[in-house]
């Protein structure tokens, strides 16, 4: 009998015009997808501590700057919009400007990271510290743990860089797996700017 | 095709730019002052961090070009984090003294 289904592609593969591919390494995928319900934890917990003393979160939210939050997630965005525009380029061989991005990609994590100590400096002079009250407590232990994401991130981005400048050592998987690492970095910041900046 | 590909990604980073600008937006309109508790702000800020995440996904992490197993695992996952995060508030503010 003829296989009349497998014989013929299905519509989706005749439309799309660039061919189905996970973007670097499926473990990496695993990690993403395993921090992402990790943090989510943190989040709910957090969510339902301040539904528990609404005053006492919002008290002390007030001493948050929600610009300086708004600052910090452009500039996150910037260095994933850079990843991202390091990666096509050097799956078109394009290896300088590859570098390049990878190198804008860091100085913007840099500036993330900077503005962050600021900010712990400012809050730490005002007398919000990690055992002040229960709102700061989630407040260091959320920025702080996404830090140490962001510092692992400029470790992954040195390999993606060393990479790069080679010919022998390039690997487009490799630059892709990096890529997706950084922007988990980022989109976890989405969320932890939201609940702590903006939730009410 | 490079500098297609490129006014795409500009294109998205203007769009995550702009929701994170609302932001500002709402924080202006609903405080005078001090902040007040607001299930409005807080589903929305939520709602829009998650589409945030979503376009995230789909456009920087390339998932539109993913099998379709990893299009909806992120997109399963967006969910997830959606009911784990509104259902903590709601359910958190349900029990609340």
């Amino acid at each position: 009998m003829t296989d009349l289904a497998g014989a013929s592609p299905r519509p989706e593969q005749l439309s799309d015009e660039h061919p189905k591919f996970v973007p670097g390494q499926p473990d990496m995928w695993m990690f993403v997808l395993f921090e992402t319900l990790l943090f989510t934890g943190y989040f709910s917990v957090y969510l339902v501590s301040r539904t528990q003393d609404r005053e006492a979160f919002l008290g002390a939210q007030a001493d948050l700057d929600l610009r300086v939050g708004v600052f910090n997630t452009i500039a996150l965005l910037l260095s994933s919009w850079a990843i991202a525009g390091c990666v096509q380029a050097a799956r078109n061989g394009d290896y300088p400007s590859a570098l390049k991005k990878a190198f804008l990609t860091a100085t913007f994590g840099v500036v993330f990271l900077v503005s962050k100590i600021v900010e712990w400096v400012r809050e730490t002079r005002m007398g919000n510290t990690f055992t002040s009250d229960e709102f700061f407590s989630h407040y260091y232990f959320l920025t702080s743990i996404h830090c140490i994401h962001l510092l692992i991130g400029f470790v992954v981005l040195g390999v993606v860089i060393y990479q790069l400048r080679s010919p022998a050592r390039r690997s487009q998987q490799l630059v892709e797996t990096g890529a997706t690492y950084w922007h988990t970095v980022d989109f976890l910041w989405v969320l932890i700017f939201a609940l702590l900046y903006v939730v009410r | 095709m490079t500098t297609a590909f490129n006014k795409r990604l500009l294109i998205v980073w203007v769009i995550l730019t702009s929701l994170t600008l609302i932001y500002v937006v709402i924080d202006r309109s609903v405080d005078g002052g001090t902040l007040r508790a607001s299930t409005v702000v807080t589903v929305s800020a939520i709602v829009i961090a998650l589409v945030k995440v979503r376009i995230i996904f789909r456009e920087f992490m390339e998932v539109r070009h993913a099998p379709a197993l990893l299009r909806r695992i992120t997109d399963g996952w967006v969910v997830l984090v959606g009911v784990c995060l509104l259902g903590s508030y709601f359910v958190g503010s349900a029990i609340a003294p």
